[in-house]
């Protein structure tokens, strides 16, 4: 099974974002993707009151082939807590995803580090965005990395344009941290990466539909990690990490 | 045909290098006809040295490489005579790196070597999106000092993963005569969104390997939506237009 790790649907009257289950699936089905990892790109509680019930319908219209993850503001950690274990237990989401750009709210604060601490207790990891801006940064996301050692921390985009050797290395640190490869536009940092670390620490993502899940793909072939690697990064480390059949 | 409308050729001061033999064997894999080529920041900070050594290479290359000049204006008296001499000497365009050499490229000290650009009758090639030094809204204001001459971005104008510059991408391309090549630019929306808004005239393929991979950087532009007339625009007759490359 093909995976991606990374992609957003949105239905944000605020904001004018609009993009829904049946693009995330046009998208994925031009690139032979089955099935992907769907949140938001608001985090709740916020602009979106709707996000959790967005991303719940659309994982029930399309069961076999969208997972939630629940985009949260540790800002507001006790309802985030409270959303993401209701998510969880009761709405089968797969995962946190925490976009400190967004937020505000540092990897290394007291209350991120809570909030992922608590994601990893429920079973599911935590996708960060992690590029080059302030807040998001490998070597910010490491905090959460060591804070947290019980929970699955996934460095989305694996450190953008300017951080990417640096994501390499904090993964190489701590041993709770996969990498993501949506975005940055290096295959052979996706080579190195799986070199350094094993097949089993880096995942394939798109950061769909607006990315091409196509060219994002492709960015894997390119690659070159030869057959039984490239399984993983592209659908079997998510399987295991995820809990989803193939 | 296509026209890679940016390589780096030599061995950089930061470490990447790429020579003429293995340019001119990736641009065959990837069936690249004509590549613009601009020296790295050469080791001892020679860049006469080095836009002599490209624009020898270019030279002996049967017309596959088109060099451009590579000046450091912080002395701006130094980078405006060897501009002269380089165009004189066969350069198609002048290559500004604000990020590898320290300046802000809205800075009026830098004003002079972008005119004496236009002057000579050559483009304006900068390499965008770095933080402090070529953000899109500082070039936007850089391309105004000469309206008339192309002024062209890598990068798509910009740098940032969650695609948080675009809107600055946009307004820079508000001045006429910027074109933004689709090196290193992650959002296909974007790059279509140029050609819808602008027009399949302001898009230019590159790759600026070896920055970035050839391979990939041409599969933007094959997997994005563009129709027949825009790809080949955007793969071959703007990059011949702007430097001026013979079809």
């Amino acid at each position: 099974m093909i995976f991606d790790m990374h992609m957003h649907i949105e239905d944000s009257a605020v904001l004018g974002w609009q993009m829904s289950a049946e693009d995330c699936i046009r998208a994925m089905d031009a690139a032979g993707v089955q099935a992907a990892a769907v949140m938001t790109l608001t985090d709740l509680p916020g602009l979106n009151p709707r996000g959790l019930e967005l991303i719940a319908e659309a994982c029930a219209a399309f069961p076999d082939r969208l997972h939630g993850f629940l985009r949260l503001n540790p800002a507001l950690l006790e309802e985030s807590k409270r959303l993401l274990t209701m998510a969880v237990t009761e709405l089968g989401f797969r995962g946190l995803k925490q976009h400190p750009v967004s937020t505000l709210q540092h990897p290394g604060g007291a209350a991120t580090i809570e909030l992922v601490r608590h994601a990893g207790e429920l079973g599911v990891p935590t996708l960060f965005h992690c590029g080059d801006e302030p807040l998001s940064t490998p070597l910010s996301i490491a905090e959460t990395a060591a804070a947290c050692p019980d929970s699955v921390v996934i460095l989305g985009h694996m450190g953008g344009y300017f951080h990417v050797d640096e994501a390499i290395d904090v993964a190489e640190q701590f041993p709770n941290v996969v990498l993501e490869t949506s975005a940055m536009p290096y295959p052979e940092k996706i080579r190195e990466a799986v070199q350094r670390l094993g097949p089993e620490r880096v995942v394939f993502g798109s950061d769909g539909p607006v990315s091409s899940p196509v060219l994002e793909r492709h960015k894997v072939v390119i690659a070159s990690l030869g057959e039984e690697a490239a399984g993983l990064v592209l659908g079997g480390n998510a399987e295991r990490l995820l809990g989803v059949a193939a | 045909m296509t026209v890679d409308g940016l390589i780096h050729l030599g061995a950089s001061h930061f470490g990447s290098a790429l020579e003429v033999q293995a340019a001119l064997a990736d641009m065959d894999a990837v069936g690249t006809s004509v590549a613009v080529a601009a020296p790295v920041h050469p080791r001892g900070a020679d860049f006469t040295a080095a836009n002599k050594a490209v624009a020898q290479a270019c030279a002996g290359s049967g017309g596959r490489l088109v060099p451009l000049a590579r000046v450091d204006p912080w002395d701006v008296a130094a980078a405006v005579a060897e501009l002269g001499r380089a165009v004189a000497g066969g350069a198609r365009g002048l290559f500004l790196h604000p990020a590898e050499e320290h300046f802000r490229i809205n800075d009026d000290r830098v004003r002079p070597v972008v005119e004496a650009a236009a002057e000579l009758g050559v483009p304006v090639v900068v390499a965008a999106g770095f933080h402090l030094y070529s953000e899109p809204l500082q070039l936007g204001r850089a391309a105004q000092w000469a309206p008339g001459n192309p002024f062209v971005l890598t990068n798509g104008g910009q740098f940032n993963i969650s695609g948080m510059a675009q809107f600055d991408a946009e307004l820079a391309l508000g001045n006429d005569n910027v074109l933004v090549q689709t090196s290193g630019m992650y959002r296909e929306d974007f790059l279509e969104r140029v050609v819808a808004t602008f027009g399949p005239e302001r898009l230019m393929f590159a790759s600026a390997a070896p920055v970035f991979t050839m391979a990939y950087e041409r599969a933007r532009v094959d997997l994005a939506h563009f129709g027949d007339e825009e790809r080949d625009l955007i793969l071959d007759g703007n990059a011949r237009r702007v430097f001026g490359v013979p079809a």
